[in-house]
């Protein structure tokens, strides 16, 4: 069972990633809102959940979180450098280090192995090739597949798979982790492991965001976005899965 | 350098992990440069060859052939004033005159009668100076003489392959039988290797042949003529000057321009081959495009993931391009080798000394390099421009 007192104590420090009325337009002809002036502060040592219903904008939410699309307006600060403005090369290297990743369908590279995957996540960082070895093994020591290094893809189950793909978000030592349904693939009993992982991961330096149908999961967590239609609806402070105050939305409505 | 390692790393376990088209797509440039090494190997090696064999025969010797004239019936001759003529002329060496004589059965060997019957050996009378002219030194004993040509003695000098199959030995006294006429073996001619028929020959003086054989006249038929200058002008006087408006003409020939013509046409045929290794390295290429277009399609996921995991738009780009690099450094080294060992192989087999550049086959690999390059050019840029969120879909 989680359990979320265990998480408790970690102080929440400076802002990591930020979203300033941040909106997001699909489509030229039929403009879709899928997103509507949003913002956000995620801070370092926070656990925080993303729920709503499909549509509702949080997985667009999630892709601009993760610096993987852009906005149509607004700005996404990294550690207060507002990414949008930078070039591809600089902006992927910021992504790179700021943020680590996990899917649902986990999305590991099935030509590689577990540590070959990991490692991946670490190339193009003048590491040399042992320093990129260590981290990555010890990666995968935390996520308890050390041992499973030389394994790929296709001879690990669906839980040791998300374990991969988790190792290999937190190799780079991001600042948040940022994770989109994480448990959707998996039994009930790998999603425990899993979400017990996640909340093991979070430190005074690092925050963990997971976007999630499920409110079990959204309520291991210490803080809940709801959204509805694009905007963020409410931004509760959680304790033992119950809520104990409503934030500010900002820029709801506005 | 760190970077460039990793590069290769990554382009290379993209490569291992599917084996069957990378080898598929590596066939492009292997077939290519292949092809164009053999053809410039095989063209070098046989010109080579040819060369050394033209430098052997010489390309100073004309054959000229009396050809018919107004006398019905008879066989064409060269009148004994015209081949001094032909000898008088500035430029020329030496001449000497050949007529074959027809209707002989040469017995070398008793009992041989019935297969020299069938396959009968040429008699040719001819004059002392043939070994000269024909720049051919003899095996054995002397050639015919000028004693021999007076005296109108019954002796024979024999090719070198004649002599093999009469089992002639050196200095040895032989006859051969001619029609059942005895003549005495005097020597062995060498081969003749402008004139193959001559080494399985028996060679007699023109009196002989006039003496025993019913010849009209000791004229030939044929004139060999070396003229170490101006060849091809002599060549093209000698007609005009062995008829002078009589009724006898002739053709003059330089029997190497024939090789010549035919190093020609190797060189015609071997460009026809380049083109072609050419034009398949270039559809090797295209293929290249091709397979690695639709190989980004298929890795899509996998460019997402690299993209999430913050390599650039740029790194994608030069990731892709190294495997292209890689296939075209290995094409081109494999082709290489085919090449040269289908080179090899035909060099040996022909007997020809192998001429190949290590240069040429470092800059046909290159080629291929470069044709490689230019071909995932755009797989590499289709990738670079994949969205991470068209191939990951989130939510």
């Amino acid at each position: 069972m989680t359990d979320p007192s265990s998480t408790e104590g970690v102080p929440v420090g400076e802002v990591v990633l930020a979203l300033e009325g941040v909106s997001r337009v699909y489509g030229t002809e039929v403009e879709v809102r899928a997103l509507d002036d949003v913002t956000l502060d995620i801070r370092a040592g926070e656990f925080l959940s993303i729920v709503g219903p499909s549509g509702s904008g949080k997985s667009t939410m999630l892709g601009l979180l993760g610096v993987l699309d852009l906005p149509t307006e607004g700005a996404i600060r990294v550690r207060g450098t507002d990414v949008t403005r930078l070039a591809d090369a600089e902006r992927s290297r910021l992504r790179g280090e700021a943020v680590g990743f996990v899917f649902q369908q986990f999305h590991l590279i099935p030509h590689l192995t577990a540590l070959g995957n990991v490692e991946t996540a670490l190339l193009y960082r003048g590491l040399s090739t042992r320093e990129r070895r260590s981290r990555a093994l010890a990666a995968l020591e935390q996520v308890d597949l050390g041992a499973r290094h030389d394994h790929r893809p296709v001879q690990m189950s669906g839980g040791e798979q998300q374990r991969v793909a988790i190792a290999r978000a937190i190799s780079t030592d991001p600042g948040v982790v940022l994770a989109d349904e994480p448990t959707g693939a998996l039994d009930s009993r790998n999603a425990e492991n899993v979400i017990q992982i996640f909340a093991d991961l979070q430190s005074p330096e690092r925050a963990v965001c997971i976007v999630t149908h499920d409110l079990h999961v959204a309520h291991s967590a210490q803080r809940k976005i709801s959204m509805l239609d694009g905007r963020i609806v409410a931004d509760e402070a959680l304790r033992d899965g119950r809520v104990v105050s409503e934030g500010d939305v900002v820029g709801s409505g506005s | 350098m760190r970077r460039f390692r990793e590069l290769v790393g990554v382009a290379t376990a993209g490569l291992t992990a599917r084996k069957v088209r990378t080898l598929l797509i590596m066939l492009g440039p292997i077939l290519g440069v292949s092809a164009i090494v053999a053809a410039i190997g095989i063209n070098e090696s046989s010109k080579g060859h040819l060369k050394a064999k033209l430098q052997e025969l010489g390309t100073d010797l004309i054959v000229v052939n009396a050809s018919a004239g107004l006398g019905f019936g008879q066989d064409p001759v060269i009148e004994a004033a015209a081949v001094a003529r032909v000898g008088r002329l500035p430029d020329v060496m030496a001449v000497t005159g050949t007529r074959q004589l027809s209707d002989i059965v040469t017995v070398p060997f008793a009992g041989a009668e019935d297969y020299y019957r069938a396959f009968p050996v040429p008699v040719i009378a001819t004059g002392p100076e043939l070994p000269d002219t024909l720049e051919v030194s003899m095996v054995s004993g002397r050639f015919l003489n000028a004693f021999d040509e007076a005296s109108g003695a019954r002796v024979a000098v024999i090719g070198r392959d004649l002599a093999d199959e009469y089992g002639y030995l050196a200095g040895e006294a032989r006859t051969i039988e001619l029609n059942g006429l005895e003549y005495g073996v005097v020597g062995v001619l060498d081969w003749v290797l402008l004139e193959p028929s001559m080494d399985s020959a028996v060679f007699l003086t023109f009196a002989s042949a006039v003496a025993d054989w019913d010849l009209d006249d000791p004229d030939p038929s044929r004139l060999y003529v070396r003229a170490p200058t101006n060849t091809a002008m002599v060549a093209k006087e000698i007609p005009t000057v062995v008829s002078l408006g009589g009724p006898d003409g002739a053709n003059a020939s330089v029997p190497t321009d024939l090789l010549d013509a035919q190093a020609q046409v190797d060189e015609s045929l071997n460009n026809l081959t380049k083109m072609m290794g050419g034009l398949a390295l270039i559809v090797g290429g295209v293929g290249i495009a091709n397979v690695m277009s639709i190989s980004v399609i298929q890795r899509s996921s996998e460019i997402g993931i690299r993209r999430a995991l913050g390599h650039s738009r740029g790194t994608i780009a030069v990731q892709f391009l190294f495997e292209a690099l890689v296939v075209g450094v290995f094409g081109g080294i494999l082709g290489a080798m085919v090449g040269a060992g289908v080179v090899w192989g035909v060099a040996s087999q022909r007997g020809y000394t192998m001429v190949l550049s290590v240069a040429g086959l470092a800059g046909w690999a290159l080629v291929s390099v470069g044709v490689a390059v230019v071909a995932g050019l755009y797989p590499s840029s289709k990738a670079a421009r994949l969205e991470p969120l068209e191939t990951l879909r989130l939510g």
